[in-house]
């Protein structure tokens, strides 16, 4: 004689997860919408000095108006060793250069190369003379800006005549 | 005939997919917008210069680095960077409103309407005469055509400024940066982050007292629906302020 009544061992209801695709889909539309594609992943290490009053380079990137090169220390230890030697501590690094050694990769001499590269290989419709192209050096804090220097004049011999100094924005925006 | 249900796809893998796809973006996409100072290099030159002009002392306004980052602002060493912006307001105001012939900042030239239109009455009227000639150089009617552009966006910067006279910093007026080949690159962009804030100061102040909004929303406007207008405003302070920077190449 029991006043309650023995419990059911009924199963817990499954959780309804017909929309969670949806939910999924709308979390991976926003992600289209709101990034950029990176555009490669260099093989030295930048930390990029503060700047203030700084313009936004996205809508480059998105008209593929801009070169991006990097300045910094070597990632790989061995190979920062190996520079060192000859006396190149900051290497410089471009995506999808054309090169013929790996050592080219890092030289001055190849900004030309690879400049002209990346022109040739821009779509069709992009108007722009190479003079318009910008390109975007990202340096270390502690690069010497004598290599700055070096990249301008590399491209002022080839006239692409507009360069950008990249900077860490915390001001405005 | 036998009615058979239609049955259901199985979509309890399309989550995976999504999430699968999610993780790709997630991987290869950045959020981080690229921020950067835009320059100009000078065009190279195959002809030797033969005729340099002297550029007075009083127009220029040099930033010096050394190899050991000390730097030095018109000849005297400045411990902080941060003064950098205020030094270049200075130079851009000190004779805005009145020239002083004794100090060691440049020269305003004030021109009227009816100067201008003179000017590029002038302008027009050698521009056509030079592209009637016979073989003519191009660049040399380029170069001609330019400068009656140059009249004409003075007119409208004066029509907009409303006032009788343009205000114009002497055109030999600029801000140098001469750095060696080991100052870091840090400091090199501190300088570059100074001068685009003074610049920005002095355009500000202007177009909080001629248009009574801030430079910024000026700008942010014109790059969302590139207005006639805003183009203009975004002219007249151009013409008022300048932004000429030379960026001298180390010697080795």
């Amino acid at each position: 004689m029991s006043k309650f009544r023995k419990e059911d061992k009924k199963a817990a209801p499954g959780v309804n997860t017909s929309s969670l695709p949806d939910i999924v889909f709308m979390l991976l539309f926003f992600f289209m919408v709101a990034t950029t594609s990176k555009e490669s992943d260099p093989t030295v290490k930048v930390v990029q000095p503060k700047g203030l009053r700084t313009e936004d380079m996205t809508p480059y990137k998105q008209r593929s108006e801009i070169d991006f090169l990097y300045l910094g220390k070597p990632l790989n230890p061995g190979r920062a060793a190996k520079y060192k030697e000859m006396g190149m501590e900051y290497l410089l690094f471009m995506d999808n250069v054309a090169q013929s050694t790996p050592d080219d990769l890092y030289n001055v001499n190849a900004i030309r190369r690879w400049k002209l590269d990346k022109f040739e290989s821009k779509p069709p419709r992009m108007s722009e003379p190479i003079e318009g192209v910008i390109t975007c050096v990202k340096a270390d804090e502690g690069a010497p800006s004598g290599m700055i220097f070096d990249i301008r004049k590399e491209l002022q011999e080839i006239d692409a005549l507009k360069i950008a100094y990249a900077v860490r924005d915390n001001g405005n925006i | 005939m036998a009615k058979r249900e239609i049955p259901e796809i199985n979509a309890g893998s399309m989550a995976d997919i999504a999430f699968l796809l999610l993780i790709f973006f997630l991987v290869t996409t950045t959020m981080d917008k690229d921020q950067a100072y835009v320059r100009s290099i000078p065009k190279r030159i195959d002809v030797p210069i033969t005729d340099i002009v002297e550029v007075e002392k009083r127009n220029i306004f040099a930033i010096r680095a050394n190899f050991n980052n000390d730097l030095m602002v018109r000849k005297e060493l400045m411990q902080n960077p941060d003064d950098i912006s205020e030094r270049v307001i200075e130079f851009y105001t000190k004779n805005e409103k009145k020239n002083d012939p004794t100090n060691d900042f440049p020269m305003y030239s004030r021109i009227s309407m009816k100067e201008i239109e003179d000017n590029l009455r002038a302008a027009e009227a050698e521009a056509e005469a030079v592209e009637n000639t016979p073989n003519a150089m191009q660049d040399i009617i380029d170069f001609k055509y330019r400068q009656v552009d140059e009249w004409t966006n003075k007119r409208n910067a004066l029509k907009l400024l409303g006032k009788p006279e343009l205000p114009e910093i002497h055109f030999q007026a600029h801000i140098r940066i001469e750095v060696q080949q080991a100052t870091e690159y840090k400091l090199f962009a501190k300088i570059q982050s100074e001068l685009e804030e003074a610049i920005f100061e002095l355009r500000d102040r202007a177009a909080q007292d001629v248009f009574g909004e801030s430079y910024g929303t000026i700008q942010r406007r014109y790059n969302m629906d590139k207005a006639k207008l805003d183009k203009d405003k975004m002219d007249l302070l151009s013409i008022l302020y300048p932004a000429k920077f030379i960026e001298v190449t180390p010697k080795k």
